[in-house]
């Protein structure tokens, strides 16, 4: 039967009864008519029980590469995989050449999958025991840098205090002017939603207390924090990362430098330094926004100031600052941890910022809320 | 388009090239021939990689023209400058394999973007150039799993999936062992009998002798080319001592390592 005439290619197949069909190609075999002659083909053979297959291309007057994978194709016997195939009158320099591209099968080389069972028990036993080894990291890291730690203390000549100070100012000095503008909208915020509620039971002068709680208790840790975490934690796990990728974590070792007390301590050491002065800061922005709100309502300067004074205690501001060193340990230790456990490829190290941001975020708040059980327990 | 003779592959006319004030190469000219394995040698910061990055199209040149198969890559825009550039393909130093995909899906890639050919076919097409490098059985590995000469490989797999006539090769065999050197030479012998024509950078004097049919060299501080011809003429008959030097691997003449006193 004749197929059709495809641009400048003729195709002819046939199949006959006893499962012999013979496939003629004349004309130019190109990347354009290869998509043309490949369709009809596929619709002619692929349903028909074929035993041998003759393609005949004596009549081919060209033949790219795409002509030639076609030629490939039908050769290796993929569209008729029952058939014995044969290609005849090609040309003997192309024959070379379909020759020396007949392909190894590559089936045979599917990669394992690290999940060894497909079951659903199987699937999240696998998944355990990477959690409890994910674990077994954790700890022998933190364990590292607990034992790195008192040689910092204790041999402040052996510790990169350049290192540290780079990261305080990167993560602290740096980030004040979007702490200042993050907080004192904050203090705005916090100043007029409680103001309307308040208003209804002609407490508006508690708006003062309400602010200094939220701020020195709450949110001014955790706002730092989320910040920090976003724009230092990620920071460190892309700097160590990248670092980790380029082999300079292998040049380090193979000094006899531990990535632990060289690269992890000093931003560790710059997060719990930076953290509650950044904190310590947010709350006063924020308080700064709360008495402009109450100016705006008609409070005096000396009577808000008075009723701020007298809102909080100074264990208040204790656990704030507590809060805040604890939120520092976390999002440097975290942002360094993953930098340090970046695999290789171009996405690892997003990847790894990825999982420092919302792996320090998960335990901020998790930690906040530890924080506010514990105090209010003691209470 | 340009009358150039039939056997001409590539053509670079007067090209200068540099940034700002700074000129790197200047007024280079020479001609690459259909079916031949070219080389451009120099010293370490000779320009050798500029120069390749300049003849296809990385580095726009100060002035002058690099025609490619009949067009100039210089002066080619949209569709024309497309056109060109599916003339050729190019392995990097490093191999440049995409790394979040497999070594099958990397040598796909251009034929998933500039063919219309069906899916299939796009994967035997794949399969095929992979088989020609030796790395069949890699197809479904991840870049990062192969050994450097494998990638290396890999990428020259990709860079012939669309079927160009030109292969530009920089630094084949860097950072390999002889063995692994070797083998991307067989390969590129190999490939060179399917009618490619071969521009390599390369400073590796076995594979210069062993693959080059013609070479230029590209002087440390000359801006240009100071020797061309067939690797053992200028070995032996090369009227630069410095080339002579470079193709019977001699240090300079100036070169101690007595001490100097400022240790």
């Amino acid at each position: 039967m004749t197929l059709a005439t495809q641009n400048e290619l003729e195709t002819d197949a046939e199949v006959r009864p006893d499962g012999r069909a013979r496939v003629v190609l004349r004309g130019r075999l190109n990347e354009q008519t290869v998509v043309g002659c490949w369709s009809r083909l596929e619709k002619e053979l692929k349903e028909k029980k074929v035993e041998t297959l003759q393609v005949d291309v004596s009549g081919l007057g060209f033949c790219d590469a795409a002509g030639l994978t076609l030629l490939l194709y039908l050769n290796m016997g993929r569209m008729t995989p029952q058939a014995t195939v044969s290609v005849f009158g090609l040309k003997a320099e192309l024959e070379r050449i379909l020759r020396e591209l007949t392909l190894e099968e590559h089936e045979a080389f599917q990669p394992q999958s690290a999940t060894k069972s497909d079951t659903y028990v199987g699937r999240t036993g696998w998944k355990i025991g990477q959690m409890s080894r994910d674990f077994q990291e954790e700890m022998v890291f933190l364990g590292a840098v607990v034992a790195s730690l008192p040689m910092s203390i204790f041999h402040p000549k052996r510790s990169r205090w350049a290192e540290t100070r780079r990261v305080v100012e990167l993560a602290g000095a740096n980030a004040v002017p979007i702490v200042s503008l993050m907080s004192l909208l904050l203090g705005f915020i916090i100043a007029f939603e409680s103001a309307r509620r308040l208003a209804e039971f002609g407490a508006q002068l508690y708006v003062a207390n309400t602010i200094m709680v939220v701020m020195v208790r709450d949110m001014g840790p955790l706002m730092t924090a989320i910040l920090l975490a976003g724009r230092s934690g990620s920071s460190f796990a892309a700097e160590i990362g990248t670092m980790k990728v380029n082999e300079e974590l292998n040049a380090l070792k193979t000094f006899g430098l531990d990535p632990i007390p060289f690269l992890v301590v000093p931003r560790i050491l710059a997060g719990v330094f930076v953290t509650p002065l950044l904190t310590f800061y947010s709350i006063l922005m924020g308080v700064i926004g709360g008495v402009i709100v109450m100016l705006g309502l008609g409070f005096t300067l000396p009577l808000i100031l008075h009723q701020l004074a007298s809102s909080v205690h100074l264990n208040d501001v204790g656990i704030g600052i507590a809060k805040s060193a604890v939120f520092g340990v976390i999002v440097s230790a975290v942002g360094c941890w993953h930098g340090l456990r970046t695999q290789q490829g171009p996405s690892a190290v997003g990847l790894s910022t990825t999982r420092a941001v919302v792996t320090s975020l998960l335990l901020i708040i998790v930690a906040d809320a530890f924080f506010s059980a514990i105090s209010f327990l003691l209470k | 388009m340009m009358n150039a003779p039939n056997d001409i592959a590539i053509s670079v006319k007067d090209l200068t090239v540099g940034y700002g004030d700074t000129v790197i190469l200047q007024n280079v000219n020479f001609q690459v021939k259909r079916g031949e394995v070219f080389m451009i040698l120099g010293a370490s910061g000779s320009g050798k990689s500029t120069l390749l990055k300049a003849m296809i199209g990385l580095y726009p040149p100060l002035s002058g023209e690099v025609w490619i198969e009949g067009g100039n890559l210089v002066a080619a825009q949209g569709k024309e400058r497309l056109a060109l550039l599916r003339k050729f393909g190019v392995t990097y130093q490093s191999g440049a394999l995409f790394g979040s995909i497999t070594v099958l899906e990397n040598v796909r890639l251009p034929l998933d973007e500039f063919t219309e050919l069906p899916d299939p076919l796009k994967e035997v097409a794949a399969l095929a150039r992979l088989n020609l490098v030796g790395l069949g059985a890699a197809a479904d590995k991840m870049p990062s799993e192969l050994s450097g000469g494998m990638q290396k490989r890999a990428a020259i797999a990709r860079a012939m999936v669309l079927d160009p006539k030109i292969l530009f090769l920089d630094e084949p065999s860097a950072g390999l062992d002889p063995i692994t050197s070797a083998g991307i030479d067989f390969l590129i012998t190999s490939l060179h009998h399917f009618g490619f024509t071969f521009v390599i950078v390369s400073h590796e004097l076995p594979s210069i002798y062993s693959i080059a049919d013609r070479v230029v060299m590209l002087g440390s501080g000359a801006k240009g080319i100071i020797a061309e011809g067939k690797p053992e003429e200028l070995r032996d008959r090369a009227t630069d001592p410095w080339v002579r030097r470079f193709f019977n691997r001699q240090p300079d003449p100036g070169y101690s390592v007595e001490p100097s006193g400022n240790l």
